[in-house]
């Protein structure tokens, strides 16, 4: 099946600018493969791939490779539009799959300096500098959803990428910009 | 009105800076700093509380939050406590729990009535008649009540949030602070956690050694170096209120309610003093030495009123000078013991002229003219087994300070498993067990000398440290032969009022009493007798309980034990229990369509769905005309929240085959098939459609809140047989509409199909990749409605664009959205189940005529061998369809099916059909009437029975001619 | 609130997680008996001592077992599934036609 147009996002790609800011990354471009031969696959396809599950790395110029277990990868192309969506869902490879993260997750960057203190009003996994550092990925809940959160760093910034479910998306923006009010 | 400010009295007061506030209506001066307590008494206001049930007169008890005398109300919130109340401007307070004025409380006369009160009392007397407590509860409540409730205030702002720390270290004292340092020294994140608005606990008033100055430059010492360490994080005004496992602590602050996560937690919660048990001991002015060192220290009250002091340890010595010191009149000490340990004491009163009588114990206290204050006591010697002698005395006094002894605040330790164990003869405690990871430091843990309580916070720091693994240090030495705990007499007296609880106002014979009717567990006798159920939570009951408990069943304190501890050590704010709410709501991509279309939004699990379109005051003939649309024309509705498993794999149509009950591994590609789950019980567990896009695809449905638990179920199935196949829950990676009704073909030709639609290419419960309106869609002919009808599957982002191409392409032939409810209605036309309605925790397959759906051959699927057992087995019920005419009641779901006089199941489904105009539904009867003709007996409201018709479903379009189409 | 380690994603509150049951292993449904079968079914091991369970850590939809003491419900180990389950499991009969 052939590939079509997609720029859409239940967050209206927007942003929320502050001393904290939300932004909603959900029209920018993200693939997954999931097989026992997926790593193998990235690492031909020049992907600096994360030695160990829960662990984001960054390709110079491409994107970000998240593991999300042994044989789980999220490729993360903040730069490029989603301009393209395929169902086309069978094997790519010898035992790899493609995963349908463009349409199952919204996508939320949060920066500044007090985000994990927001987040501890989310969140009960410890966030914070010294626990939570540049390059790991916490799969946990936030506000009673499920969410994977992945701290990496994006045109010079610290920051959280938030991974939730398409259908939660409006109400984890809801929680978060409330969380945030007082620290704007 | 003087106060008192020097460098170590008054220490919390600004003398520069009065408040004024009300207490009762009468305007009182304060001064910044002062707690509504403080203010009252430099005030020389000491009545402050009515006791909860004689109503006697009460006042400040510890001056720290640990007795229930000075509740009092404040315009927005009840019970709070007026010791750690800070005094405001304007702010309103007043007295609670009395009947006409707080100084002539007309309920006082209950105190006198008191005999004619026993223990026990509300558990016999207002039971019988039965149904009597009815017409007793409004009065025996507002005379008991605590305190009115605004209703009509507005909630504060409360919030929630997670911290996280190394070491958790409860308690800001002595102990508390050198466990902080010396934890935060080697490197671990440390929370200091002080329930009180200021580090330093006892180092603030209690003069170590004698020696304020010296106690003091040492406390400034270590908190400046606390508040200096990077690596300490502090909380004052905080309470640690409960243990949980793992070191989760629920920490109180103003507002927000910190949910702690440590590794481990050294409580150095220090303990409470104890009152000495004697007739009229809760009289206003009878205190804790520890209070009286506060209401000095703290805030520079000092009373004019004259001081006895009644020590069972030396600290009461300090408590006499350190008073005198500050300018009170110290008329004597009355010494339970016949010897201070440090002989020097007693020199050192003497030279004070301070008369000291020693081995003598208060008989009992009497009040002013009006009751309402302490006036004086009457003093008896001990004789050589601490019994009752001779009076030697009475004294003239308006405060008697206390210290007999000190009970450590061992709850948070017990709420974690630890045991507490007391010596009889040395009345010694100890904390024994403690959980994995917690340490105790301080007088918690029996140090009561200075320099032992600081090694105890050390060395409970190096044992946290070693349990973090961040060192292998060993503790110091370290042992107190400091005592402070005497085996103080219970001053029984003829006429009684020795008061055991404040709170609950037990007496001696109250507890004695309750153990001779036989309650010897010590939590028999608290639940009978009440004790320790007051706001006190039994910190100042539960010891001289124990004891009396203990000597009159002739076991050990440690034998009797004490109750158990549980969460939540004090009171907690409902508000900041609730905090911010989260209540996660799913909303489909074409959620804001809906509403835009006016959809009346109802919940479907978490999700919201549109019910129908349009007003509810026209809801019946929407849903009419909904299903209307879809019998004659077309209509749309969004399926969205359906759930979507997509397998794929070599063994993907084995793994269906083990999972569901049909046959899949012949499906063929293209193919939708209806699949029905069992669980290993053999129960109908969740329904779906199967469509096999390739040899090794397949994409299966399941319903909206069954498919999270279908999921789990597969992830964990594969788990054991590891077949090789990929898993992954797409419900929200892929969105759906259903296009229904004659004209749906129509509908989609118009907005332009990428493949032929007609029934020879795409026939009924056909499955084709294709586009529609150039977006790409996973195309099923299904009948869940029964109706020529399709349901397109596009990934979420794109349903949006499908939706409006849809709409536009079915104007001309008169497409109209439907909702949940015109769906229901529709299927059940159609005789359609619906797991979770239609069925229950026991239907199976036979019950519900499914036995179609499964397959009789396979080797193997997930409750087979129980579907096995069951079909064995005679049926016990069967789901038939039912009709009554649109003359009869309606009956509702969930109403009985009776049959021989007995319940025999009940409706699932009943609905009023506009299709058929007859009221067709779904029920379990008994086997013997599910032939079609039987009548069956349904109990309708009011007990009315209706004999409606057993018929064969479906009910319209029996032969299933029109999905087929 | 308790905290349970996932082999995958390391110690989280018990709150992110989802009982799944003991281990136990299925009898050979063509070969056991109806009373064999219920054992199987409804009973679980509730002497006192360590039990193998089935968790599941929901955010990332990952099953494991842990072995914890029902007693003093310390969890003393956690492992991914497939150190128990390290083979294919196949059951026999043929498939019938459909």
């Amino acid at each position: 099946m052939t590939e079509t147009m997609f720029n859409v996002s239940p967050l209206g790609g927007q942003v929320y600018d502050g001393a904290i800011s939300i932004a909603d990354y959900t029209t920018r471009h993200r693939s997954g493969l999931r097989g026992a031969q997926a790593r193998s696959l990235l690492i031909e396809a020049g992907w600096s791939v994360p030695a160990h599950p829960n662990e984001i790395l960054q390709t110079e110029d491409r994107g970000f490779v998240m593991a999300l277990s042994q044989r789980e990868f999220w490729l993360l192309e903040p730069t490029r539009d989603a301009l393209s969506i395929s169902i086309s869902t069978t094997a790519v490879d010898k035992d790899v799959y493609p995963l349908f993260c463009q349409s199952s997750h919204c996508w939320l960057v949060v920066t500044g300096e007090l985000k994990s203190s927001m987040m501890a009003k989310l969140c009960g996994v410890d966030l914070s500098d010294n626990a939570f550092a540049t390059g790991t990925v916490a799969q946990t809940q936030m506000a009673l959803i499920n969410c994977i959160i992945a701290r990496h760093e994006m045109a010079g910034h610290d920051v959280f990428s938030l991974f939730v479910d398409h259908s939660l998306a409006e109400y984890a923006l809801e929680v978060l910009l409330d969380a945030r009010d007082e620290f704007v | 009105m003087t106060r008192i400010k020097t460098q170590y009295v008054g220490q919390w007061i600004d003398v520069t800076r009065s408040k004024q506030f009300t207490f009762d209506g009468t305007v009182v001066t304060g001064l910044h700093g002062d707690s509504v307590t403080s203010a009252l008494l430099a005030n020389d206001i000491w009545l402050q509380s009515r006791s909860f049930k004689y109503h006697r007169p009460r006042g400040p008890l510890t001056l720290c939050g640990q007795d229930a005398n000075t509740l009092v109300q404040t315009p927005n919130t009840p019970n709070v406590l007026a010791d750690r109340l800070e005094v405001e401007e304007d702010l309103r307070v007043s007295a609670q729990h009395y009947t006409g004025w707080l100084r002539f409380d007309l309920s006082r006369l209950l105190d006198w009535f008191g005999r004619f009160l026993p223990v026990g009392f509300y558990y016999k007397a207002f039971f019988k008649p039965s149904g009597s407590w009815r017409w007793w509860e409004p009065l025996v409540r507002s005379a008991a009540g605590l305190g009115v409730s605004n209703l009509s205030v507005s909630a504060p702002y409360n919030d929630k949030v997670y911290a996280f720390c190394d070491i958790a270290v409860v308690g800001g004292g002595p102990a508390g602070l050198n466990a902080a340092l010396s934890a935060a020294e080697a490197g671990a994140r440390v929370m200091l956690i002080e329930q009180e608005p200021y580090l330093g606990g006892s180092l603030s008033y209690h003069a170590f050694n004698g020696d304020m100055t010296a106690t003091q430059l040492r406390r400034d010492e270590l908190i400046q170096a606390v508040y200096e360490h990077q690596n300490i994080r502090v909380l004052v005004s905080a309470t640690c209120n409960a243990w949980f496992s793992d070191h989760y602590l629920p920490v109180l602050t103003s507002g927000r309610l910190l949910k702690v996560r440590a590794k481990q937690t050294i409580l150095a919660t220090g303990s409470s003093e104890q009152h000495a048990v004697f007739r009229h001991n809760d009289l206003p002015g009878v205190m804790m030495c520890s209070a009286l060192d506060r209401l000095i220290r703290l805030y520079g009250v000092v009373s004019k009123r004259p001081v006895v002091v009644l020590a069972g340890n030396d600290l009461a010595y300090q408590t006499a000078f350190s008073s005198q010191d500050a300018g009170a009149h110290v008329s004597a000490i009355v010494d339970l013991r016949e010897h201070c340990d440090d002989p020097a004491l007693a020199i050192h009163a003497e030279n004070r002229g301070i008369p000291i009588y020693k081995h003598c114990a208060v008989f009992e206290a009497s009040a002013t003219t009006l009751g309402l204050e302490l006036a004086k006591i009457v003093i008896h010697r001990l004789d050589q087994t601490d019994g009752i002698g001779e009076k030697v005395a009475t004294i003239k006094c308006g405060i008697l300070a206390m210290s007999v002894g000190f009970m450590p605040a061992y709850q948070l330790a017990c709420q974690g498993g630890a045991v507490l164990n007391y010596d009889d003869e040395t009345a010694q405690f100890s904390l024994q067990n403690l959980p994995a990871g917690m340490h105790i430091a301080g007088s918690v843990n029996s140090m009561f000398a200075l320099d032992t309580v600081e090694t105890d916070g050390q060395n409970a720091a190096r044992a946290a440290l070693r349990g973090l693994g961040m060192s292998v240090e060993a503790d110091e030495p370290n042992v107190c032969h400091q005592r402070v705990n005497h085996p103080w007499p219970f001053v029984k007296h003829p006429d009684g009022r020795e008061f055991v609880d404040f709170d609950e106002d037990l007496q001696i014979k109250d507890i004695v009493n309750t153990t001779r009717m036989g309650y010897r567990d010590i939590q028999l006798v608290k639940r009978f007798s009440t004790v320790g159920m007051g706001p006190s939570q039994g910190r100042h009951s539960a010891l001289p309980t124990a004891r009396l408990v203990a000597a009159t069943t002739d076991r050990t304190v440690t034998e009797t034990g004490v109750t158990t501890a549980r969460p939540p050590l004090t009171p907690e704010p409902l508000g900041l229990l609730a905090g911010r709410r989260f209540h996660p709501i799913r909303r489909s991509p074409l959620h804001h369509r809906h509403v835009a279309l006016g959809a009346h939004m109802m919940p479907a699990g978490v999700w919201q769905r549109p019910a129908f379109y349009g007003g509810t005051e026209r809801r019946k003939s929407l849903i009419e005309a909904e299903v209307s649309a879809v019998r004659t024309r077309v209509g749309i509705i969004d399926v969205s929240t359906l759930g979507g498993i997509e397998l794929r794999g070599p063994d993907a149509a084995e793994f269906m085959n083990r999972v569901y009950t049909f046959g899949f591994i012949k499906q063929p590609i293209g193919k939708t098939r209806y699949a029905v789950l069992t669980s290993e019980q053999g129960v109908v567990s969740d329904d779906g459609v199967a469509a096999r896009l390739g040899e090794n695809h397949y994409y299966v449905t399941a319903t909206t809140s069954g498919v999270d638990q279908v999921y789990r179920d597969m992830l964990k199935w594969n788990a054991q047989w590891r077949l090789d196949l990929d898993i992954a829950n797409v419900t929200s990676a892929f969105s759906a509409v259903n296009v229904a009704g004659p004209l749906s073909r129509k509908v989609i030709e118009t907005a332009g199909c990428s493949v032929d639609l007609n029934a020879h290419d795409f026939p009924y419960l056909a499955c084709k990749e294709a586009y529609v309106a150039g977006l790409p869609v996973r195309m099923m002919r299904v009948g869940f409605v029964g109706e020529l009808g399709f349901e397109l599957h596009a990934p979420s982002p794109l349903i949006g664009e499908l939706w409006d191409q849809l709409m536009t392409a079915g104007e001309a032939h008169g497409i109209r959205p439907f909702g949940v409810e015109a769906q229901r209605l529709l299927r059940l036309e159609k005789g359609h189940l619906i797991v979770g309605q239609d069925t229950d925790g026991m239907t199976h397959p036979d019950e519900v005529a499914l036995r179609w759906a499964v397959a009789q051959k396979k080797a193997f699927f997930v409750g087979n061998k129980s579907v096995d057992i069951l079909s064995k087995h005679p049926l016990t019920r069967q789901l038939v369809g039912f009709e009554l005419g649109t003359s009869s009641p309606q009956p509702k779901e969930g109403h009985l099916v009776i049959h021989d006089g007995n319940i025999v199941g009940s409706v699932t489904s009943c609905e009023y059909s506009p299709t058929m105009n007859k009221i067709i539904g779904l029920a379990y009867v008994h086997p013997s009437d599910s032939a079609v003709g039987s009548t069956i007996i349904i109990r309708t409201d009011n007990d009315i029975h209706v004999r409606p018709v057993v018929v064969t479903t479906p009910f319209y379009d029996p032969n299933n001619a029109r999905q087929t189409l | 609130m308790k905290i349970l380690t996932c082999p995958l994603n390391g110690p989280r509150n018990i709150s992110e997680f989802v009982y799944g049951g003991q281990v136990k292993r299925m009898p050979d449904t063509a070969t056991a008996s109806d009373r064999e079968w219920a054992a199987y079914v409804f009973y679980e091991e509730t002497n006192i001592g360590v039990v193998l369970e089935w968790w599941l850590h929901s955010p990332s939809s990952y099953w494991f077992i842990a072995e914890r003491h029902n007693a003093t419900d310390e969890i003393i180990r956690t492992f991914p599934a497939d150190e128990l389950f390290t083979q294919r499991v196949d059951f026999s009969s043929p498939e019938a036609p459909l």
